[in-house]
């Protein structure tokens, strides 16, 4: 049976004054891949944070992992955040430090393992990511596309149940893009994490996803499969699945 | 000019209570049993301490020994023309240990991890290392400020010691070639001119200003929202207001010890 690991209820989240998404309401089940689709601007960025518990909502509920964002203390989000894995546009990994400890950083903040396993658990998450040989690089010295593959692995090393990938396929080459969908397939015919990704250009990553949120201008167009996206009546949907 | 005074008084207040929540939080923390991040705490505190107390060294030495030279050489000449020599130790134990060493070791602690601290967590903002931090459940309290008002402390009070004496015996030594007073005189009149109180005056300034300049000049580098120029904005208020709070603590601490 299915479980409901995010469930947004008529959300809308603001920026001030300005309203920036508006009565925003899907399911993620899980183990599944959804990707939020939609140009930039449209707000799938902000949504995601939303899922992750990084945002409040102005209006609406949301729930992860059971919890509701609204009532939850700051204990229950720092605890909630160990679950959640987040990849942000940005690298965003800690300029002072190699990538190794970037990605051994949660593992040694919230102590969940000794040592030696932390060796062997970032070792392990960042040959699979494809970056092991940077291992001792800082991270000013990194690519954008090695940086992001560093900044999954970061997100990834405490097995979180939820992993959310702001901008996929910024700075991914070829290379990097066939091995993210390889990783994705992997992930999800293991059925964990559950993966929330923003996408804003057509991409063969679509196809590995189990659901599309369609986004435009801060409201949702449409949550379907994949396969009916293209059937979708709206000018932006036709032309962002008819130049597929 | 009334509304502006109304607004820049209410900013000012403002400013304050949010520097005293982020003071008395990371005071909390330091003295918090949680095991979470104490080893990667340790490490931030341990590397706060290198940079502000032992990398400092020479600079506050050589600052030190000119300072204390040059009040020596003053005090040591202008007092026995007027009739108070003997009042040599005491005009050192007051300018030197009591006012000049904790506040010129707060000035430069300020113009070198002040600066640093400052404008390190605003380029982390910038580049949404913060919040990169805070979605991996990372207390940015117990891991960013913290480490770094426990690190400006401790490196603080032993730059201050330092700082003193470097100026008592470094500037005695360098001006002992106008000076006729035997080094075995000079340094008994100081040992006598020196009781508990003033070292622990001292070392309460010390701890004071370490823990002004640190938290306001986090206070200010987490204020940096999401543009670099914001960065070297933010240091310069910091400086402003480090000075400024530093003068205000010495004045408050200085009049309350001598009522």
């Amino acid at each position: 049976m299915s479980e409901a690991v995010i469930t947004l209820d008529r959300v809308s989240a603001s920026d001030g004054d300005q309203t920036l998404v508006e009565d925003i309401s899907f399911t993620v089940q899980r183990g599944e891949a959804v990707a939020l689709v939609g140009s930039n601007a449209s707000g799938k960025g902000l949504v995601l944070r939303l899922c992750a518990g990084l945002e409040a909502p102005a209006s609406g509920t949301v729930r992860v992992l059971g919890a509701d964002l609204a009532s939850a203390t700051e204990e229950q989000l720092l605890a909630l955040r160990q679950r959640v894995g987040f990849v942000f546009a940005k690298p965003a990994l800690i300029s002072s430090m190699t990538v190794f400890d970037n990605v051994a950083l949660p593992l040694r903040y919230h102590a969940v393992v000794p040592e030696s396993e932390v060796q062997e658990r970032v070792l392990a998450h960042l040959t699979e990511c494809g970056v092991a040989a940077f291992r001792d690089r800082m991270p000013a010295d990194l690519m954008l596309g090695v940086a992001r593959q560093a900044a999954i692995a970061r997100a990834m090393v405490m097995d979180p149940d939820i992993l959310c990938v702001d901008e996929v396929l910024l700075g991914l080459d070829a290379d990097d893009l066939v091995r993210l969908r390889k990783i994705l397939e992997q992930y999800r015919r293991a059925g964990r994490p559950t993966i929330v990704a923003t996408i804003n250009a057509p991409t063969s990553l679509l196809r590995v996803m189990d659901h599309l949120v369609l986004l435009r201008d801060g409201r949702l167009i449409a949550a379907c499969p994949p396969g009916e996206a293209a059937l979708v009546v709206d000018p932006m949907v036709q032309e962002f699945f008819g130049s597929q | 000019m009334i509304a502006w005074t109304g607004r820049k008084t209410v900013e000012g207040l403002e400013f304050a209570a949010a520097v005293l929540v982020l003071g008395l939080r990371s005071f909390r923390e330091l003295f918090s049993p949680a095991r979470r991040g104490r080893g990667e705490v340790f490490r931030v505190i341990a590397s706060q301490i290198l940079f502000t107390g032992v990398d400092a060294l020479p600079v506050v030495g050589a600052i030190a020994l000119m300072l204390g030279l040059i009040i020596i050489i003053q005090a040591g000449i202008t007092l026995p023309q007027v009739g108070a020599g003997a009042f040599l130790a005491k005009i050192i134990e007051l300018t030197l240990v009591h006012e000049l060493g904790p506040l010129v070791t707060a000035f430069i602690v300020i113009w070198r991890s002040g600066t640093a601290i400052c404008t390190e967590l605003g380029n982390m903002q910038v580049g949404q290392e913060i919040a990169a931090l805070e979605a991996m459940g990372i207390s940015l309290i117990r891991f960013l400020v913290m480490p770094r008002v426990a690190g400006v402390i401790v490196a603080m009070v032993c730059l201050t010691i330092y700082f003193d004496f470097i100026a008592i015996v470094g500037g005695f030594l360098v001006a002992k070639v106008h000076l006729t007073i035997p080094i075995q005189v000079y340094l008994e009149e100081i040992e006598g001119a020196l009781s508990v109180s003033d070292v622990l005056i001292t070392v309460i300034k010390s701890v004071l200003f370490g823990f002004t300049i640190a938290v306001i000049c986090c206070h200010h580098g987490l204020s940096v929202r999401s543009a670099t120029t914001e960065v070297p904005q933010q240091t310069t208020r910091a400086m402003l207001h480090t000075v400024t709070a530093c003068l205000v603590l010495d004045i408050i601490v200085s009049v309350g010890f001598y009522i």
